[in-house]
This record gives structure tokens, C-alpha cells and sequence, in this order.
């Protein structure tokens, strides 16, 4: 399951990044907590398919589904 | 930056670290834009409050010193020089003690930076209120013996902490750790290893409740009610303009009109005293009025930023703006756009695509800048009356001004849509990930300081070429027979030999040579025509340079005309220099120059013939 699959109101941890991942945005991802074995809540899914809102420590990035997918979660 | 006796300090962090409002506390409101040799990156420098040997100099906020984008290249690398070339004497991190994690793996960076310029270093834990507030701890000492720097928890909203700031930076150690491996340069996981370690051992325990913002978030970004909301904010916006700033501008125009009155009759009869009453009072006083405006504008804007919603603005905005081969983050760069392109191309450093970076520069130029507004006003101000509907509730000048900005902008999307799709190469996708900074209630110092140093810069830069045109306009017009008839004069023959090119819309030659003038800055459009009237109207009191406009016969389409030719036409010398330098050559803006130009043109004679046929 990706991040971008990730519920409303649930959350989970990241296991990986998917290989295709331009490793510059793998770092910066990193530096912004969405590193292996953080949780990850998804706080809100605007519809019409707008990048939704995820929670990691403290912080809520928004995120769209070009990058959300590409990270593992489980 | 020369006084060698000044101990200058960089304030370094994250964006919505509170960085900004640190530096506003230190400072006080006394700050201006440093001037940093070869860059083009917004350094604000500023003498602190409590000494005024300490000068503090904010670097723009940037998630890490390993740059993603074009714009945080470009404030990376000035950081670095500073550190180079001695042009600083200390380092600042700021850090959000509510997220010290995401802090330290940026502050561990600059450590090491400081490290290797030999720089005294001192970590600045901010937000320690929200802690407070929440019953949450974190043990700065033990942090700070664990770095061998110090930490201080500070409070910039509540100025707690601030004043032992300077006494720590006297005394703050070059920082000695030395990690086994170049943090800058090496695999990610090091540094934040290091990091969460920290944060575990050092940090506040427990999460945050941000439940407010979640609620205003599900409210701002809900399906029905975001875009609703996203519309009337939008449109407050451009009925603020209005409404907010006509005082203002009636009150500038009075007091024109009384100078106008008081200085004129001690001005000797003859060429000094026409000269006065239509190039000065005439000319640029006409373009004074619109300053307010400008004003409210960058105001409104700038609240909206400080206030959390534009962020939650770029991701309504994301999917739209994929349609048209945007991205949200193309939303902040055209917003800014409103106020002034020059801003926004400097904006469009955020977006980390170069394709949707070039697609942005495109959409840019046609968003409805601040120099349009003063020609936009005069054309509403001349055809459209200032009366209200359903039941006071819409203003019929506001809602024409919100109509012209809407048609830019459908203008700037349709340019993009096409030429994205035109070119199958720019339409491939790339991340968009943006921080939502918590809702907060703007502080009006800073917003009150930056809008009115946008005036100044205005009145100042544009100012100069205004005076310079409505000079050289009125010579023209004046001589050679001494301002007895406009239409005999150089300007006047000169007019008649260019009327054909804009006759296709129905404009005589005086607002033929208004629109000339205006290629240098759209605003000198105004001066012209208020000096050219002016030399017409010599020796009647002042009115309105619309209600003269309106007097004039100008038919309702060659109004509609002029409004579309100004809403698409690139006539901005500035905008044009700008983007040459950002992107490195001047294909682009030569481009666009021609394009536009033609575009404004064929668009400008369809209106007119639209507007003829069914009036």
C-alpha cells in the first residue's frame, strides 16, 4: 500500500521508497520526517483528487499522488 | 556592511521556523533589504534594539543547505559566501522546539557549515510558548552539552528568552564536534540518525494537538465550501482594492488639486506656468492617485500569506492548475503577479520543475499587475458608474475591475494549456509536497512596512521614467506653438502618422501615443494622457482625468479595447530585464515581447467590433 492510499484519519509507517524516486526528493522527504519506520497520519482527503494532508511530527505537509505513491506505507 | 566594529549575524532556518518575527524582534521595524554583492536574493538587514554595534541579517528560510530548488540554490549559496568571504561574524539557527527533529537535521547542517568557516554558532529553539501552553518540556541543556553549542529556548512571539540572545552570542564557541563523516555531503540517513536520536532524547515528548488547524483546514479545503470560500476571498480582495483605497485616493487627488491651486498663481504666467499645471500636476499627479491602491493591494495580499491561507490556496489550486501544465506551487508566483510580475518571476524560484518554471514565467506577464490597475481604474472610472447593486452589496466598478483581472488570468491559463500541450515534453508531472504553516492572525507592523515599501519603490522607480516621459510628452505637445493647439504640435503630427495602427479599435492618436509611451511601464499610459489633456485644457480648473476621458466621445468598444490590449500586452521594460536574468538569455522575453504583443493586438480589434455590434 502507498501513501496515497492512506485513509482519512488513519495512519501508518513508512517501509520504503518505491525505486523510481528521483533521489533528490528521497532526501528531501527524509529531511522532512517521511523516512522508514515514521508514522504518518493522513489528516485530510480534499475529493476531486486535491494532494491531500498528511501529519508527521507536528507538521502537515500536503502532498499530491505523483509523490504519495511512491511511498510505501504499511 | 562595511564598518568593521559591527558585529553582523546571520539569522538562519526553516520556513515557519518564526524566523522572520525573530528578526522583527531584534530589529524593531527598522530593517531594509541588505545589499549583498552579485546576488538576487531578498537578505533583510537590520540594527538590533538592544545594541547598535549588532546588525542582524535574515537569510531567506530553506529546508536544508542540500538545495532542491532554483530559489533555495540561490539563498544556500549566499549563505555560503557569507560564511566564505567573512561578510558575517556569527550564526543564528532558528529552530520550532514543537518540531525539533525536522529542525536539527537542518541545524546540523549549518553546524558543520559553521564548523568548517569557523563561525561562532548558536541554535535559537523557538515557539517554546506552544510548549508551555501544551505541557510539554524539552531539556535544552542537555541538547546543548550534547552539541558542545548553545541552545537557548526562545519565544519570538512572546519575546521570552530574547534578551539573554545577545549575551550567549558573545560568547558563543566555534562549534568543535566533528562528525565521522561530511554531513553536508554525505547519505541523509547519517544526519537524520543523528537528529531523531537528538529529538528522542533531548525533545518534547508527545504530539501537538493541531486540531483547529485540521478544522480549518477540512473547512478551507472542502469541496463546496473551499472553493466557495477560495471565490469570495478572491473577490473581497479586488472589491478591497476599491473600496478601502477610494478615500485614500480622493483625499491624494484633493490635495493634488489644493497644491495645484496654492503653487500656480506664484508660478510666473506663460510656458513655466503650463508647464506646471499640465506636466507636474497634470502628468504625475495623475499617477499618484492610483499609489493607494497599491497599497491595499500589497496589503491584502501580504495578510493573506501571513495568515496560513495561500498555502492552503496553491493546493486548491494544484489540480486546477495541472490542466493547464501548472502546478499549485505556480499559484503563490501568479498571485504575486497581481501586485507586480517582477516579484513573481522572483517567486517562481519555488516551483522546483524547470518545465513548470518556464510554464509559470508564461502566465506571469499576463496576470493583472499593479501597473495595470491605474490604467484599468481610468477606463472603468470613465464608462462604468459608480453605482451599487443588490442592495449595496456589489459595487459595478469592482465587479467590471474583477472581470478584467479574471479575463488575465483565464488569459495566462489558456497560454500555458496550450503551450504545454503543444509540447509533449513539458507536461511530464513532478512532486508537489508543501508545508501547511499553522493559521495565525497576521502582524500588521511588518505587512504595513513591506506595503508601503512597495509603494515607495513604486512611486521612486516608476516615478523617475514618468517624469522623464510626461517631460519629454509635454515638449513635444507644447512646442512649436507654444501649447496653442495640441493637434498642430510635434507630438500632435507625430500622433497622426502612427493613428492608422490603432484606429482599428477606434482610439485617435492621442491615445495612440499613450499606448507608445506605455511600452516603457503600462503606467505611464496615464501621465501621458493627463499631460496631453492637460495641454488641451489649459486654462480650465482641474477635473478628473476620467471625467475628461468621458467628455471626449471615447466610444464604449475602443474602452473594452484598451482594457484587453493592457491586459495582454508585455509593456514592462522591468519585467523584460528580470527575465533575461533568471533565465539566462534573452530568447524568452523576446518571445513573449512579440507574442503578447500581437496577441493584444488581434484581441484589442475583436473587442472592439464585439462590443460595437452588440452596444
Amino acid at each position: 500500500m502507498t501513501l496515497w492510499d492512506l485513509r482519512q484519519g488513519s495512519s501508518a509507517k513508512v517501509s520504503s521508497f518505491k525505486a523510481s524516486i528521483e533521489s533528490s526528493y528521497r532526501t528531501r522527504l527524509t529531511e522532512l520526517g517521511f523516512h522508514p519506520g515514521e508514522q504518518i497520519a493522513c489528516v485530510l482527503s480534499p475529493s476531486l483528487g486535491a494532494p491531500k494532508l498528511y501529519q508527521v511530527n507536528n507538521t502537515v505537509y500536503s502532498l499530491d499522488d505523483s509523490i504519495a505513491s511512491l511511498i510505501e506505507v504499511a | 556592511m562595511s564598518d568593521p566594529s559591527e558585529s553582523k549575524i546571520a539569522l538562519i532556518g526553516s520556513p515557519n521556523s518564526g524566523k522572520s518575527l525573530l528578526f522583527n524582534r531584534l530589529t524593531g521595524l527598522n530593517q531594509k533589504v541588505a545589499n549583498f554583492p552579485g546576488i538576487t536574493v531578498d537578505i533583510s538587514a537590520g540594527q538590533s534594539l538592544a545594541n547598535k554595534s549588532v546588525k542582524y541579517l535574515d537569510f531567506p528560510g530553506v529546508y536544508s543547505l542540500q538545495a532542491i530548488s532554483g530559489e533555495e540554490k540561490v539563498a544556500v549559496d549566499a549563505f555560503i559566501r557569507a560564511l566564505e568571504e567573512d561578510l558575517i561574524d556569527s550564526v543564528v539557527c532558528v529552530v520550532d522546539s514543537t518540531r525539533l527533529e525536522k529542525g536539527l537535521i537542518f541545524a546540523l547542517q549549518v553546524l558543520e557549515a559553521c564548523h568548517s568557516y569557523n563561525k561562532p554558532f548558536v541554535i535559537a529553539a523557538n515557539m517554546v510558548d506552544v510548549l508551555t501552553q501544551h505541557r510539554m518540556h524539552f531539556d535544552a541543556e542537555g541538547l546543548a552539552e550534547a552539541l558542545k553549542v548553545p541552545v537557548l529556548p526562545i519565544s519570538a512571539k512572546t519575546s521570552a528568552g530574547l534578551e539573554i540572545l545577545p549575551e550567549a552570542l558573545a560568547k558563543a564557541p566555534v562549534p568543535s564536534q566533528k562528525f565521522e563523516s561530511d554531513i553536508i555531503a554525505s547519505d541523509e540517513s547519517i544526519n537524520h540518525l543523528h537528529a531523531q536520536q537528538l529529538a528522542e532524547q533531548f525533545g518534547p515528548k508527545g504530539d501537538l494537538l493541531i486540531n483547529t488547524q485540521t478544522r480549518l483546514d477540512s473547512f478551507f479545503l472542502h469541496s463546496w465550501f473551499g472553493g466557495l470560500s477560495f471565490f469570495v476571498i478572491m473577490y473581497l480582495l479586488f472589491q478591497a482594492i476599491f473600496t478601502w483605497a477610494s478615500p485614500v485616493m480622493d483625499g491624494v487627488e484633493a490635495t493634488i488639486q489644493w497644491l495645484a491651486t496654492a503653487v500656480l498663481p506664484l508660478v510666473p504666467e506663460g510656458m513655466a506656468s503650463d508647464f506646471v499645471a499640465d506636466a507636474l500636476f497634470g502628468g504625475i499627479g495623475a499617477f499618484l492617485v492610483f499609489v493607494p491602491q497599491i497599497f491595499v493591494l500589497t496589503l491584502v495580499v501580504g495578510m493573506l500569506e501571513d495568515s496560513g491561507y495561500l498555502a492552503r490556496a496553491a493546493v486548491i489550486c494544484h489540480k486546477p492548475l495541472r490542466l493547464f501544465g501548472l502546478t499549485g506551487k505556480s499559484f503563490i508566483p501568479m498571485l504575486s503577479g497581481v501586485a507586480c510580475a517582477i516579484p513573481g518571476v522572483y517567486a517562481a524560484r519555488t516551483v522546483d520543475s524547470p518545465r513548470k518554471r518556464w510554464l509559470t514565467y508564461l502566465a506571469i506577464p499576463l496576470m493583472p499587475c499593479s501597473a495595470r490597475l491605474p490604467v484599468y481604474t481610468l477606463i472603468i472610472a470613465a464608462f462604468i458608474p459608480a453605482q451599487k447593486a443588490l442592495g449595496g452589496l456589489v459595487g459595478w466598478q469592482g465587479l467590471a475591475m474583477f472581470g478584467i483581472y479574471l479575463f488575465g488570468i483565464i488569459c495566462a491559463l489558456l497560454v500555458t494549456a496550450v503551450v504545454s500541450r503543444s509540447n509533449a515534453e513539458l507536461r511530464s508531472d513532478l512532486p508537489f509536497v508543501l508545508e501547511m504553516p499553522p493559521y495565525r492572525v497576521p502582524s500588521w507592523g511588518p505587512l504595513l512596512r513591506n506595503a508601503w515599501d512597495r509603494c515607495q519603490h513604486f512611486v521612486t522607480k516608476a516615478g523617475k521614467v514618468i517624469f522623464v516621459v510626461t517631460v519629454v510628452i509635454w515638449l513635444l505637445g507644447y512646442f512649436p506653438n507654444q501649447g496653442a493647439s495640441l493637434g498642430d504640435s510635434w507630438l500632435g503630427r507625430m500622433g497622426q502618422w502612427i493613428e492608422p495602427i490603432f484606429a482599428p479599435f477606434g482610439l485617435d492618436w492621442r491615445y495612440g501615443v499613450a499606448i507608445l509611451s506605455s511600452f516603457l511601464a503600462r503606467e505611464v499610459f496615464v501621465g501621458t494622457l493627463g499631460t496631453m489633456f492637460g495641454i488641451e485644457g489649459a486654462e480650465e480648473n482641474f477635473i478628473s482625468l476620467a471625467q475628461q476621458i468621458q467628455e471626449s466621445g471615447l466610444p464604449l468598444g475602443s474602452g473594452a479595447a484598451l482594457l484587453v490590449f493592457f491586459a495582454i500586452a508585455l509593456q514592462c521594460v522591468s519585467t523584460l530585464a528580470v527575465l533575461q536574468r533568471e533565465t539566462g538569455s534573452w530568447r524568452l522575453p523576446a518571445q513573449l515581447f512579440v507574442s503578447y504583443s500581437i496577441l493584444a493586438y488581434g484581441a484589442a480589434i475583436l473587442m472592439f467590433h464585439l462590443v460595437e455590434f452588440f452596444a
